[in-house]
């Protein structure tokens, strides 16, 4: 055990004077590493605000139905026993135009409007939840309220939301995409590091291995030179990530609150940057496993 | 102990280096290889080392079949043998120490030990005073005496030399040849593989002659 760490604590020594030895070299490594990683971390990162954003939004499916405004209470009560028997219908509520008008009053900049009218302008009218969210039964729904007597117009005024499920669906499948293939890229980009590692320390390789070192102990201060290489590469993305969002963060702010939201962007959570940290530190790993097993592979001295 | 049995070398070119070759290196021997260039010295020391395999027959090191061994038994197998190379095989990006320090590193002794042995190692080749140094400021000479502290820095029972004499003038020659029968004075196996007379004479141990990969005497 004593010598197990005595040997990871001279590969992890080695490893860290290999990067300090070519700063530059390490730092550009660092940053080609980091920015791939940058890229699908920004993007989900603007994928996750996209998604709280939409999720603020109710996408249940909601009808309205607006009458005539010759429609009477009595008819609308009438209206509604109708409206409750059909099959797709889960819930009715009933909005008297004397409601709907009071609800208006209560919104800014509304009632002095509201006052200059002689006649109180609004129908009566049917908050309907349906039982489906299927487009189809939904499309029938509509068909069969709009036969009923009385019923002036129908709005289902939540498709656009579904259109933005759908779209939030489609860019995490991109995201993922991009994450994997940016992961491939980033394996590569640390083997070529480590490939090049090995060509400058060839000589030792094979040394080593005559005298009797394993495999195991070839690898591993290249092991370690990757894992850190992905680690410092992971801290870059992340950081890169949070002085966007704080850079940014002000005026999308600014410009949500002029549309009465009072969406912020999210910068990544501590445990998701450290799950971006840890990943990268991994990929890295792999890389330079990848690279060290394929050098000792084709150079087998047996 | 080192046991050749029939043993065959042959390189994937159809060129057998070695043509069954049988013979025993006891435990604490001293023994001499010599014959001609390309007589199939270098690949018996090889053999010996695990450096390469038999095509046919067996090489025992400690009765061990190196052929059999994986590469993790091979490699614990070459830490137990003091190797030796005709073109030496130091590190120029390493000093001295650094140098003779490679085979501790691998074994993992710990810094404390690794300064002693070194140091140790270096006072009986000559060269503690030049440890800071590159290795490419030390004369053939003395490369070939670091080749020599770092074969016995990790106190093998076994060494391995191929031609440690090759390119010396005859003092540093002298010097060499008494240093190996030093080491087997106090019980390591030797197997070198030369053909300077002078210095064979001065050693004054069992000779094995090859010529074109046979036993000839």
């Amino acid at each position: 055990m004593k010598g197990w760490l005595i040997s990871h604590g001279h590969a992890c020594a080695r490893a860290i004077r290999r990067l300090l030895a070519h700063p530059t070299v390490t730092m550009l490594s660092v940053l080609v590493i980091g920015i791939a990683i940058t890229l699908p971390l920004g993007l989900y990162v603007a994928f996750a605000n996209v998604s709280a954003a939409a999720s603020r939004v109710n996408t249940e499916p909601n009808v309205n139905v607006y009458l005539t405004l010759n429609a009477t209470e009595t008819e609308a009560r009438e209206l509604e026993r109708k409206l409750k028997s059909l099959g797709s219908v889960a819930h009715v509520t009933f909005i008297s135009r004397e409601a709907a008008l009071g609800e208006m009053r209560r919104i800014a900049n509304m009632a002095e409007l509201l006052a200059s009218l002689e006649t109180n302008p609004l129908p009566h009218a049917f908050s309907i939840r349906p039982n489906t969210s299927e487009p189809a039964a939904l499309g029938a729904l509509r068909k069969e309220i709009s036969a009923l007597p009385k019923v002036e117009n129908i709005a289902m005024d939540f498709e656009w939301a579904q259109k933005l499920k759908r779209f939030a669906t489609f860019a995490e499948r991109i995201v993922l995409l991009l994450g994997v293939l940016l992961a491939v890229a980033v394996v590569f980009v640390t083997g070529n590091t480590i490939r090049l590692q090995i060509l400058t320390q060839k000589d030792e390789i094979e040394v080593s291995q005559l005298i009797g070192a394993t495999r195991r102990f070839i690898r591993r201060p290249f092991l370690y030179f990757g894992t850190f290489q992905g680690l410092l590469a992971g801290l870059v993305a992340v950081l890169a990530v949070m002085s966007f969002v704080w850079w940014a963060g002000a005026e999308v702010h600014a410009l949500t609150a002029s549309y009465g939201s009072d969406f912020a962007l999210q910068a990544p959570t501590l445990l998701q940057s450290l799950s971006v940290v840890l990943v990268s530190a991994l990929l890295g790993w792999f890389g330079a496993f990848l690279s060290v097993w394929m050098y000792l592979r084709r150079v087998s001295s047996r | 102990m080192i046991s050749f049995s029939n043993t065959v070398k042959r390189y994937p070119n159809g060129f057998e280096a070695l043509k069954g070759i049988s013979l025993t290196i006891e435990e604490g021997e001293i023994v001499a290889v010599t014959g001609h260039s390309g007589a199939g010295k270098s690949t018996l020391l090889r053999l010996a080392a695990g450096i390469e395999l038999a095509s046919q027959g067996s090489v025992l090191v400690n009765n061990q079949n190196v052929s059999q061994l994986k590469e993790a038994g091979l490699a614990v197998m070459r830490r137990r043998l003091g190797l030796v190379f005709q073109d030496h095989k130091l590190l120029f990006d390493r000093n001295v120490f650094e140098n003779v320090a490679l085979p501790l590193s691998i074994a993992a002794f710990s810094r404390v030990e690794t300064g002693k042995r070194v140091r140790a190692a270096l006072d009986k080749v000559g060269l503690l005073s030049r440890e800071k140094v590159d290795p490419i400021t030390l004369s053939g000479g003395e490369q070939q005496r670091l080749c020599i502290a770092r074969a016995i820095v990790n106190r093998p029972a076994t060494l391995i030399a191929d031609e440690p004499t090759g390119n010396l003038d005859h003092d540093y020659a002298e010097t060499i040849i008494d240093l190996f029968k030093s080491f087997n004075q106090v019980g390591v196996t030797v197997l070198l593989a030369s053909h300077d007379e002078i210095g064979l004479a001065r050693l004054n141990c069992r000779r094995i002659t090859l010529a074109q990969g046979k036993l000839t005497g």
